[in-house]
């Protein structure tokens, strides 16, 4: 077998393994967690008899092992099943939120790492001088600022002491007419929100790129090619920023799966409905199907961001090999 | 403690009492005869999570009620703002320490009850609720018309606490801790199972001090903050001292049978104290199938007179309902029971200015379905209870029986042939019409009744279970035979959301039918999500808002 073929058998059959891990792990990690989705129901008005019409109904009084198989065979098909709380079809609940969920996490992640690349470039650039100290206490600031504090003050600061921006949600009450109208609105809404996550998500970039850079800087392939008159600005945004590329690549990629999750906070303090509330709601809610569909997909995103980090590293970086003889 | 701390705790205590005071003076009594609507032709309710969110919104103008606002420093802020009227009611919350009687020590009366002795409630409500909740004794909350104020735990008391138990022979060891009759041997430590403070500050605060009150007379007794899910297995489990929880209760004495009746002691029963007493099942059981209301009054007083006596639980406090309307609209409803987040206010508020506009009314959550079959969470019933009616309906002044779509109706007891059973004759209205236009009928009554028993629906299960037989002799009369003999038969009954026969007939799998996003064939603008109710649905942003119109033929609105 080639190498490249080898090394890429290897690693989707890695790949699988996890995901098989992680979906045995989901169906019992939840069904571990203290209570069940029928024990929390506390309404003294509901007899043991009408509890145990809602264990039959969420398919709780099935013998566990029945549960697993049909929950495997689910997850095979993407058909997650019902929600226990919505009674609606856990893949179409999901669906209906993810163009929220993207319509800010998207421009809000890529303009973080925009910011945060050009200003840890800049930072490496002038190192010693303001400029790097600038950069280098805001992106402090910003990495290591509570969420939730900094999105309420915006929205103190913008939205209620000057209302330039709307309080809540994606859409004004009543909605604009007309399809520009709309989209604007939804722009203006989002507006603060992605901002907010630019702001505290340049910060961790810009340090990672400012402390690549540098190291990069020192390499001795940086020296010679300065010795060859390659102008300063080729030098650090063509050379020092390619070298460091692969682990950049690397970072964004499997940071991924974080920022999904980490929308939780965004979309409660602005009233969002995304996907990261619906996670958060069905794992406090106990809700096995919602939980069990939403985690999934979460791992399928992670191990296909690991996958694709490696295929562009490859990419980016030619002195990679793909394991056998060469790699050593 | 000395004296000028405690006269500063005093004083800071009393300071904050003052505070509920200068609320605005609470409505005594509505006349319901008055109230024609609704007035507003267009209503949004408003999803607002976060509740600093929801206040913001509410003085950005962006709401013009919100309800259930529960942080004292949220009601101080709103009650100086002369834009906002604020209400304060009663409500059904009661928050309690529950004893495990089903062990040692925790099954000696006496112990119990000096327990409820030495919890300083007015202080403790005082300090962490800043006045805006009530210390409690009694077994039900007082605004129930069922509550018996004179069956009561007993108040603080530490020094007959101690008295109390010297007299049934306890004794202190030298560090102060209880000493059972006849034993050498002190008390084990014990816990206090609470909620975490992440989950809930106060609630796990309380607990805390509780257990401070009861180390104070001997009992080795520490808080022991747990997650909500994990708290509720071990108390199901049945592997706990004591614990402290709060619950929302309704407003007939039902609950009393399942906290106390030894058959509720069973998995998914909430006889969580194990309390076991033929007498008290005899009082619980007259309680249940009381054939009228007098004797359903009698019974239940009975029941929380034995309950005063065995206290299986100290009750601690119970919450009022704030909530905050915008003085730009007027005719609120507010009443000792009901703060003006009600569907009252709903069909009697109007601009104050003169000049329609829309209201926006703040929903604290995102609502999870609006599948009346489905639906649990009080978010979706406040957005399905704008479109479904009953048969009943709950006089918000003293919280007794109204007539609603029914306009009369009859409770008896059939004893002709076999065991006795209820029998309930409801006349109904004849001006209620369906938002599609066609009339509503007995049959639709008829129809609602039997899908619902049919299908054994959870949220309804225990309401329709014993329906025995329902009979329509005409278009405007129901007659429900029930299996046996119960006055509660009535509000279970009428209090059921109805439902169109023709809609019924349709429905092919009440789990997954979606009616707000099913169009009504025929119909522009309706979906299958319709009722008799005063409000038309007409379209949900799911995260943003549900949108209503008034419906013009609801039987309130004057012709």
């Amino acid at each position: 077998m080639r190498p490249v073929k080898r090394y890429w058998t290897r690693r989707l059959g890695g790949a699988a393994c996890v995901v098989a891990i992680v979906l045995v792990a989901n169906f019992f990690l939840f069904r571990l967690m203290p209570g069940d989705p029928v024990a929390t129901v506390l309404d003294p008005r509901f007899s043991p008899e009408a509890k145990a019409q809602l264990e039959a109904l969420y398919g709780l009084d099935q013998p566990l092992g029945v549960q697993f198989l049909l929950y495997l065979r689910r997850m095979a098909t993407f058909d997650f099943g019902l929600s226990f709380s919505t009674q609606r079809p856990v893949l179409e609940e999901i669906l209906e939120r993810l163009p929220n969920t993207l319509a800010l996490l998207v421009p809000a992640y890529l303009l973080s790492v925009l910011l945060g690349t050009v200003l840890g470039v800049i930072a490496a650039r002038r190192r010693g001088h303001l400029a790097e100290k600038a950069v280098l206490a805001a992106g402090a600031v910003s990495f290591s600022f509570p969420s939730f504090f900094v999105q309420m003050v915006l929205l103190l600061l913008f939205a209620y002491v000057f209302p330039v921006f709307p309080l809540r949600g994606s859409l004004s009450i009543p909605p604009p007419e007309g399809t520009w109208r709309i989209l604007a609105d939804r722009i203006w809404h989002l507006a603060l929100p992605v901002f907010s996550l630019v702001l505290l998500g340049f910060g961790g970039w810009a340090l990672t790129v400012r402390n690549l850079v540098v190291k990069v800087m020192g390499e001795d392939f940086m020296i010679l090619a300065r010795a060859k008159g390659i102008g300063e600005r080729r030098l650090l945004w063509g050379h020092a920023l390619r070298a460091a590329l692969p682990p950049l690549l690397t970072l964004f990629l499997l940071s991924l799966p974080g920022v999904v999750s980490g929308a939780v906070l965004t979309e409660t303090v602005f009233s969002l409905h995304g996907v990261g509330r619906f996670l958060l709601d069905s794992v406090l809610g106990q809700d096995y199907p919602a939980a069990g569909g939403a985690f999934y997909l979460l791992t399928l995103i992670t191990v296909g961001s690991n996958l694709l980090a490696d295929f562009l590293v490859q990419l980016a970086d030619p002195r990679i090999k793909t394991g056998g003889e060469e790699s050593r | 403690m000395g004296g000028f701390k405690r006269w500063l705790a005093g004083a800071l205590g009393a300071l904050a009492m003052a505070v509920p005071l200068a609320l605005p003076a609470q409505g005594a009594g509505v006349d319901l005869e008055r109230i024609r609507g609704p007035k507003v032709r267009d209503l949004y309710l408003v999803v607002v999570r976060d509740p600093d969110a929801a206040i913001l919104a509410l003085e950005r103008g962006k709401l013009d009620i919100l309800g259930d606002v529960t942080r004292p420093s949220d009601i101080r802020r709103l009650s100086k703002d002369p834009r906002f009227s604020l209400s304060m009611a009663e409500n059904f919350h009661m928050a309690q320490v529950g004893f495990n009687l089903r062990k040692f020590p925790w099954n000696v009366q006496e112990l119990r009850r000096a327990a409820a002795m030495a919890i300083p409630r007015d202080r403790l409500v005082r300090e962490l609720f800043s006045g805006y909740s009530a210390p409690l004794t009694t077994f039900l909350p007082p605004v129930s018309p069922y509550c018996d104020k004179s069956a009561a735990a007993p108040g603080l008391d530490a020094e007959g606490a101690r008295a109390l138990l010297k007299k049934a022979g306890w004794t202190w060891n030298g560090s102060g801790i209880l000493v059972p009759p006849g034993s050498k041997t002190p008390l084990p430590p014990a816990t206090i199972l609470s909620p975490t403070a992440g989950v809930a500050p106060t609630t796990a605060e309380l607990a805390d001090r509780i257990a401070a009150a009861l180390r104070e007379i001997g009992i080795p007794v520490k808080a022991e903050p747990l997650d909500f899910a994990a708290m509720v297995q071990r108390i199901d489990e049945r592997k706990f001292d004591l614990y402290l929880m709060a619950w929302q209760l309704g407003r007939d004495p039902d609950s009393l049978y399942s906290f106390y009746h030894s058959s509720m002691d069973v998995r998914g029963g909430y006889n969580q104290t194990g309390l076991k007493d033929a007498v008290m099942d005899g009082l619980l059981e007259a309680l249940r199938y009381s054939p009228d209301e007098p004797a359903a009054r009698k019974a239940a007083k009975a029941v929380q007179k034995a309950l005063a006596d065995r206290l299986p639980i100290i009750p601690i406090y119970t919450r009022y309902s704030v909530a905050a309307v915008s003085r730009e609209w007027k005719g609120a409803v507010v009443t000792k029971a009901s703060a003006a987040d009600n569907s009252w206010s709903l069909l009697s508020m109007e601009p104050a200015s003169g000049r329609e506009r829309p209201l926006y009314w703040a929903l604290g959550d995102e609502p999870r379905t609006l599948n009346p079959f489905t639906a649990s969470t009080a978010t979706d019933w406040q957005v399905l209870g704008l479109v479904y009616d009953t048969l009943l309906a709950v006089n918000p002044n003293d919280l007794s029986d109204l007539p609603w779509l029914a306009r009369s109706w009859k409770v008896e007891t059939m004893a002709k042939a076999g065991a006795p059973k209820t029998r309930l004759t409801f006349s109904l209205r004849g001006d209620v019409f369906w938002q599609d236009g066609k009339p509503f009928t007995a049959k639709d009554v008829k129809a609602t009744l039997l899908f619902l028993k049919k299908h054994a629906i959870p949220r309804y299960f225990d309401s329709v279970r014993d329906i025995e037989s329902v009979t329509v002799p005409d278009d405007r009369t129901v007659v429900v035979t029930m299996k046996n003999v119960s006055y509660w038969h009535l509000h279970s009954i009428g209090g059921l959301p109805l439902f169109p026969a023709a809609l019924l007939d349709r429905i092919r799998d009440w789990r997954s039918w979606q009616p707000s996003r099913t169009p009504l064939p025929g119909k522009t603008g309706l979906t299958e999500l319709y009722g008799t109710g005063p409000f038309v649905f007409r379209e949900s942003k799911a995260g943003d808002f549900v949108r209503f119109t008034r419906n013009e033929r609801f039987w309130l609105i004057p012709r």
